[in-house]
């Protein structure tokens, strides 16, 4: 008979994006009582939490066939040895685009709830986010075009007003072949 | 009217890695007395569908959309203390790891006598010998002096039946069952899920049994709805579903049934793995790893149909599926047969792959294995 250290019991994998489950791998940013976020804000005017935090987009290869899917890392960094946070606009903290369409979608994804949100960075902390844009444009509720050949400039920025003047965007080119 | 009526529901969750669309546009209904299976792999949003009708979902989770109606009532704009009365009372809920819900320092009798006192108003006498009896009536042997036991005296098996015992205490109308045998022997298993569909009848309580097993879902339920990637892919009676499936995830879903003696090689499982909810696949979520994904399947996300005509699915409708085939949008079909056999007694249904076996389409397939616990 198992018993319950040996089941599967205290470590629910049923989904992994129930509320109740601590998954380290996907930090919770939004919630108020992070204590770094109320360190760093006490500690830090938010114009020197811009300039610590860096962010950039890289893709492995700078071509691809046509149908091939891109695959691109957002890297962020915080500078400082201390906690930062980024206040953002809503609790989408951050978005990459297919020249400056949001996810490739022209079709909005999302109502997110009348909220701001805090991006949370520990003291000298890098993320890194393994992405891939397939290709295609969403352009209906659900439909989907694919993209043409040509250059496309792939795009990760902060939530927040005038990422780019701020220095919280990056951008890179990929080319797509026409063979 | 329905017991439970799920209009629209969308749930998000707000992370770091991006937006999780753990489910996107559900809707279903159960009728009162009825045994309703949610079925699907890891991920594919049943949790957090039972977790939503019972508003247990959590900041960075939001509803974004939807209505939860239970006896005709929106759950979701209730006060909490409404909502509390309904949690326990009305609606009950049994998790995988419902041993930890026991308190290992109180007697599990005592337990159970609590939530009778608290949600009946019983005194304590009456109470414990409602216990008694409830536990008695989910087979704990010898029921009077298991009363007085500890979790930790009980079998992982013995602290399920008193979950449940617990859950029907209250006599609620509906009973959300999550994987409630997952963490127990298969023999064991089938005793409680037997135990669940004996009791559900005796109290006229509804049963939503959430399971990634088909298997279990046929013994216990009369209609079954297949999610995957947050979205329903297939609602139907359960004979009809384990006859004549309609879309190509629930007929992978069948081909993983293990049968006990069947010594030939398990057919073939669904290869890869759930898609990342925050990077849905464009078109049809499935289309990665489905067998008969066409060009097409990339670009359009198929709705719920009826499979017969096309016609977008309604809630008179029994059978529905969500595949461009019913839309009239494969060049090539599905490629699949079931057959029925006659074992020796029961009726076993084979699926077969058709003879097209891949896909035509240029897309990444994940390595095969996958987060099954089967
Ligand atoms: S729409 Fe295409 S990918 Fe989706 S289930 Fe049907 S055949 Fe498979």
């Amino acid at each position: 008979m198992r018993r319950i250290y040996e089941s599967d019991a205290l470590h629910r994998d049923d989904d992994p994006h129930t509320p109740n489950e601590k998954d380290t791998s996907r930090r919770v940013q939004a919630v108020r009582w992070v204590n770094s976020t109320l360190l760093s804000r006490l500690l830090l005017p938010t114009g020197i939490a811009y300039r610590a935090v860096s962010v950039d987009i890289s893709t492995p290869n700078d071509e691809f066939a046509p149908g091939e899917s891109v695959p691109f890392v957002v890297t962020m960094k915080n500078s400082l040895p201390t906690p930062v946070t980024i206040p953002t606009e809503s609790l989408v903290l951050w978005t990459w685009t297919v020249d400056g369409v949001p996810e490739a979608s022209h079709v909005p994804l999302r109502d997110p709830p009348d909220e701001r949100g805090a991006f949370v960075f520990d003291r000298g902390e890098r993320k890194q986010f393994h992405k891939r844009w397939d290709q295609r444009f969403k352009v209906g509720n659900d439909e989907w075009e694919a993209a043409d050949p040509g250059t496309y400039t792939l795009g990760a920025e902060f939530n927040v007003p005038a990422a780019d003047e701020k220095g919280l965007s990056s951008e890179t080119i990929v080319e797509i072949r026409s063979d | 009217m329905s017991l439970l009526e799920v209009n629209d529901l969308t749930v998000k969750f707000y992370t770091e890695e991006g937006v999780v669309n753990a489910v996107d546009n559900l809707s279903f209904s159960i009728d009162r007395g009825e045994k309703f299976g949610v079925v699907g792999e890891s991920g594919a949003g049943k949790s957090v569908t039972a977790l939503s009708v019972m508003r247990l979902i959590e900041s960075p989770g939001h509803i974004e959309s939807g209505e939860v109606l239970f006896n005709g009532e929106n759950l979701l704009e209730m006060s909490d203390e409404e909502i509390r009365s309904i949690r326990g009372n009305e609606i009950a809920m049994v998790f995988q790891d419902a041993q930890t819900a026991l308190n290992p320092v109180y007697t599990v009798g005592e337990q159970i006598s609590e939530t009778i006192r608290h949600h009946l108003g019983y005194d304590e006498t009456e109470a414990k010998e409602r216990s008694i009896q409830l536990l008695d009536t989910v087979g704990i042997p010898d029921a009077e002096s298991r009363f007085s036991d500890y979790p930790h005296e009980f079998s992982g098996g013995m602290q399920q039946r008193a979950i449940i015992a617990m859950a029907l205490s209250c006599d609620p109308d509906l009973l959300i069952c999550d994987e409630p045998t997952t963490a127990l022997d298969v023999t064991i298993e089938t005793k409680i899920l037997q135990e669940i569909e004996t009791l559900a009848d005796e109290f006229d309580t509804a049963i939503q049994l959430i399971t990634h097993d088909l298997g279990v879902v046929a013994d216990v339920c009369d209609r079954v709805m297949v999610m995957y990637a947050g979205k329903p892919v297939e609602k139907a009676p359960v004979e009809e579903l384990y006859y004549d499936p309609k879309h190509p995830y629930t007929v992978g879903l069948m081909s993983s049934i293990p049968r006990i003696g069947d010594e030939r090689e398990r057919l073939q499982t669904i290869p890869g793995t759930m898609p990342d909810l925050v990077d849905l696949p464009s078109g049809c979520s499935f289309h990665p790893r489905c067998p008969y994904a066409e060009e097409s399947c990339t670009r359009s996300e198929p709705a719920l149909v009826d499979p017969e005509t096309g016609a977008v699915a309604t809630d008179d409708d029994e059978h529905v599926a969500a595949c461009l085939e019913y839309t009239g949008e494969l060049t090539d079909g599905l490629g699949y047969e079931v057959t029925v056999r006659d074992s020796s007694d029961d009726a076993e249904v084979e699926t077969v792959a058709g003879a097209k076996a891949s896909s035509a389409v240029d897309t990444d397939v994940p390595d095969a294995g996958g987060d099954r616990r089967d």
